[in-house]
């Protein structure tokens, strides 16, 4: 037996570095088991080794198949050791191409092999440490069939080295479909089985719950798959649903709720199956109480959150389930941010749509306090949670104007948005703003006072489809009923030219709520005249070019209104009866086989012939003239349009002296 | 979602039994079982030679020894007899990944090399080896600090045998150090249970009681777990 000494420093010890070398392979062995008990244990000896530059050796001593199995073997698995060191440590083997030298050493080792077990060991410490060098793993089907393979049949430590590495490896639809397509789900459920007492070991389970989830998630063909899958007499979901009981340990049963999470969320289980209201569902609200560790409540919740985001029934479920609302309440207060996150986002969910849920939640103690103070917290996913519960609460009527108004959430809002957020902060923290703008909303002079409309007007600027519609969005609701100081600075700030361009936005919603906004400004008379006598020009070209343009009806709809409130102004009306397009374009409307231009044509019509104002005689006569009258007179007599009659008779009786 | 349900139904009222112990054999044992338990016993300990010789004489049919036990039992020497180089050499040969996933576990198995050290008087060599080797995990686990601090002031008396932290130099020190580490294989092996079920039963025996004792209840209690004497309420 070789002399075993005390020491085994790197620096002091250069002999054996260079046996390495030796054309003796009795020495290379010898030299190779000092190096790698040296390594075990120790990240100092770890990034001694590298530095000295003794990879590419190991690597090439890895491979070449001409040499003793054993010395093969040994350097592998002190390869091995080198990946369990510092992220420093890994970042530089996967440089030297480590990965690379595993994925194919993997591809022609025989499986079963100790070579291949330590190559999986090695290749799973380096996939542990993120980044993974996903890329260095090819979605080759040779490959993964072989991998899937080791999985279902190999030894225990093999199963949960690939299935861990193909679980990390998997992060997208492309890794899905072809592990899908590999039997990975066939092998994740082999993993999952238990016999009739006892859960899977830990080791075991974890990894394929880990996988599954990862295969499952947002691909709605690999959750079919997974649901039709079994192992002995059970399909996954039903392997899972044993797992989610009290009995099992709390990471598996965490694991296994995910999965049932993902394979609902991906359309393969409904919202109503057993599996997920009795459990995924009650499962989770479990793990989320007090008596469990931080880090499986923090899971369980975002969960959570993502089980019941947009199913209505779960939402209303979960929030009766095990105390719910107050195991979250004390997890917001939890010191992690993972935590924190996590219960905010279920709290979004829960209050998703429905009023009551929202009211309880708004009643659990302290809690806007907590939201308040979340949207300050320096992890920028807490933020972001924390924004996003706000602005599923402020759905609520009732506590934009109690609660909200209390707390003045609206000040750390501003202050988020306009500290230059993320794309993400920024589209949940401006749909909150549409909410907190709305007329009722007594947070909405203090907004203004912090700049809202000009960070509005630069939203409506991005490239951002979703920002663009939530800015304009939000002006349109800023400007409803407003002072007519407010409707001034709105078009001051955004601008003509602005207004323009969202008009020929792509997206037809942009268009809408642009055109929502210009009604908007111009209500009550007094308000049409002062604006319109600084924009007339620009006000009627924008609506010529909606009516001319290839727009849907809707949106023709929201125009021709604007003509109608302009029609409602003092001065403005001339405005109308000056363009003579204009008038025509009224007529065609007028006689539209779409009942919703008809209606809104109307209403233009109507504000134009009112009699009582001063020189209604004369628009009358040109509206005559033009066939407005006729228009009028032929609509009355219309079947279909049946439902405008009393209006189209009130328009008419103001032509008295034509009839 | 299915339910089990009980096989008596509201008319047949369930039957209350009541272990009596004058009676003979109302609940029976097998004898196998037993000798199972005894045998887990003695194989997760690593004592092979008294498990080959009980599995003769008590006729058992499978030599339910795991595969790692030659080795386990080697280790286990290896580290009681202070060899610990040898050691640790042979569990990274059999579980590679073992100690660099447990530095706690290896800091403690160079802890004992650098009590063997002291033991045998060279504090220059224990010295050196304390801020070449062990430095490293003091630094980054503060137990792991605490415990070097404590091994290294053995030093500063003339006879550590008499010093506070005498201890750390007995025996059971070791022995303590050699369970842990064979536990961590048998769990790196994937087994179930790292202790033996004998352990287990007791354990649950003791875990019982006390919570008869929580809620004030009497019941005949075992009092003596090596002779398994019971005292009768009173």
């Amino acid at each position: 037996m070789q002399q075993l000494t005390i020491f085994m420093d790197i620096e002091s010890s250069r002999s054996y570095i260079d046996e390495l070398y030796s054309p003796n392979e009795e020495k290379i062995i010898e030299a190779l088991v000092t190096l790698k008990n040296s390594v075990i244990g120790s990240n100092r000896q770890k990034s001694s080794v590298i530095e000295q530059g003794i990879v590419p050796r190991l690597l090439q001593l890895m491979t070449d198949d001409g040499l003793d199995p054993n010395i093969r073997l040994e350097a592998t698995i002190t390869i091995g050791s080198l990946a369990k060191g510092t992220p420093e440590n890994v970042a530089s083997l996967v440089d030297q191409g480590t990965t690379i030298v595993l994925v194919e050493l993997l591809k022609v080792v025989p499986t079963g092999t100790r070579l291949a077990e330590a190559c999986l060991c090695a290749l799973r410490s380096i996939f542990q440490h993120p980044p993974a060098p996903i890329s260095a793993l090819p979605a080759d089907m040779r490959l993964l069939t072989r991998l899937t393979q080791i999985a279902r049949e190999g030894s225990p430590t093999a199963r949960a080295c690939v299935v861990r590495i193909l679980s990390i490896w998997c992060s997208g639809p492309v890794e899905q479909e072809a592990l899908c397509a590999a039997g990975a789900c066939s092998a994740a459920a082999a993993l999952l089985a238990s016999n009739r007492y006892t859960a899977p070991p830990l080791a075991r389970a974890l990894p394929a719950l880990d996988l599954l989830a990862a295969m499952c998630f947002e691909n709605a063909n690999v959750s079919q798959v997974a649901l039709n899958t079994r192992y002995g007499d059970k399909t996954i979901p039903e392997l899972l649903t044993t797992l989610v009981s009290r009995d099992k340990p709390l990471p598996v049963a965490m694991g296994a709720a995910r999965c049932l999470t993902f394979i609902h969320r991906a359309g393969a289980l409904t919202a109503d199956d057993t599996r997920v209201v009795f459990g995924a569902l009650p499962c989770l609200a479990r793990l989320c109480t007090k008596d469990m560790p931080e880090d499986i409540r923090a899971t369980a919740a975002e969960t959570l959150a993502y089980l019941a985001e947009v199913d209505t029934s779960l939402q209303r479920l979960a929030a009766i389930s095990n105390h719910l609302m107050s195991s979250l309440a004390e997890i917001v207060t939890c010191p992690s941010a993972a935590a924190k996150q996590g219960a905010f986002k279920c709290f979004a969910s829960l209050g998703a749509n429905d009023e009551d849920i929202r009211k309880r939640i708004i009643e659990t103690h302290g809690l806007m306090v907590h939201v308040v103070s979340g949207m300050n917290n320096p992890e920028p996913s807490v933020r972001l949670a924390a924004v996003r519960c706000l602005h599923s609460l402020s759905r609520s009527v009732q506590q934009l104007r109690t609660t909200f108004q209390d707390h003045a959430v609206w000040r750390p809002l501003m202050q988020l948005l306009n500290d230059s957020p993320g794309t993400e902060l920024l589209t949940v923290g401006s749909s909150t703003l549409c909410n907190l703008l709305l007329e009722f909303s007594p947070a909405k002079e203090p907004m203004l006072d912090q700049g809202a409309v000009e960070m509005l007007c630069n939203l409506t600027k991005r490239p951002e489809a979703a920002l663009r519609l939530n800015g304009i969005w939000a002006l349109m609701n800023m400007a409803f009923q407003a002072e007519q100081k407010v409707k001034q600075r709105i078009l001051c700030c955004l601008g003509t030219e602005q207004m323009f361009r969202l008009l020929g936005d792509g997206d037809t919603r942009v268009i809408m709520k642009t055109l929502g906004l210009l009604r908007n400004l111009l209500s009550t008379r007094h308000h049409i005249d002062a604006i319109m006598a600084e924009y007339s020009s620009q006000v009627m070209q924008a609506v010529i070019v909606v009516l001319e343009g290839s727009y849907p009806a809707e949106v023709k709809e929201q125009a021709l209104c604007i003509l109608g409130n302009i029609g409602d102004g003092e001065k403005a009306k001339d405005l109308i009866m000056a363009n003579e397009d204009v008038l025509r374009k009224l007529v065609d409307y007028l006689a539209h086989p779409e009942g919703k231009l008809q209606e809104a044509a109307l209403f233009v019509a109507g504000n134009l012939v009112w009699r009582g104002e001063a020189g209604a005689a004369a628009r009358q006569q040109r509206l005559a003239d033009l066939g407005v009258l006729r228009a009028l007179k032929l609509l009355r007599a219309r079947h279909d349009a049946h439902h405008l009659h009393d209006r189209v008779k009130t328009a008419l009786a103001q032509f008295n002296d034509f009839t | 979602m299915s339910f089990e349900t009980p096989t008596n139904n509201g008319n047949i009222r369930p039957e209350r039994r009541y272990y009596d112990r004058s009676k003979s054999d109302d609940l029976h044992i097998s004898r196998t079982d037993i000798n199972m338990l005894i045998m887990n016993y003695l194989v997760t300990e690593g004592f092979k030679e008294a498990a080959l010789k009980f599995q003769q004489e008590a006729g058992l049919q499978e030599p339910a020894l795991c595969s790692s036990l030659d080795e386990r039992i080697m280790i286990r020497e290896a580290v009681q007899s202070g060899r610990i180089p040898e050691a640790i050499s042979m569990v990274n040969a059999l579980h590679p990944e073992l100690l660099d996933n447990d530095r706690y576990l290896y800091f403690h198995l160079q802890q004992l090399q650098l009590l063997e050290l002291i033991r045998a008087g060279r504090a220059e060599e224990a010295l050196a080896f304390a801020s070449a080797t062990l430095a490293e995990a003091g630094a980054n686990d503060r137990n792991a600090l605490t415990e070097l601090e404590r091994s290294l002031a053995l030093l500063a008396f003339p006879d550590p045998h008499s010093s506070p932290f005498a201890d750390l130099l007995l025996p059971s020190h070791s022995q303590k150090i050699a369970s842990e580490l064979n536990a961590a294989i048998l769990k790196m092996e994937n087994q179930e249970y790292t202790n033996p079920k004998l352990c287990s039963l007791l354990r649950m025996i003791l875990w019982s009681q006390s919570e008869f004792d929580k809620h004030g209840v009497k019941y005949p209690k075992m009092t003596d777990l090596a002779n398994a004497t019971i005292e009768q309420p009173k």
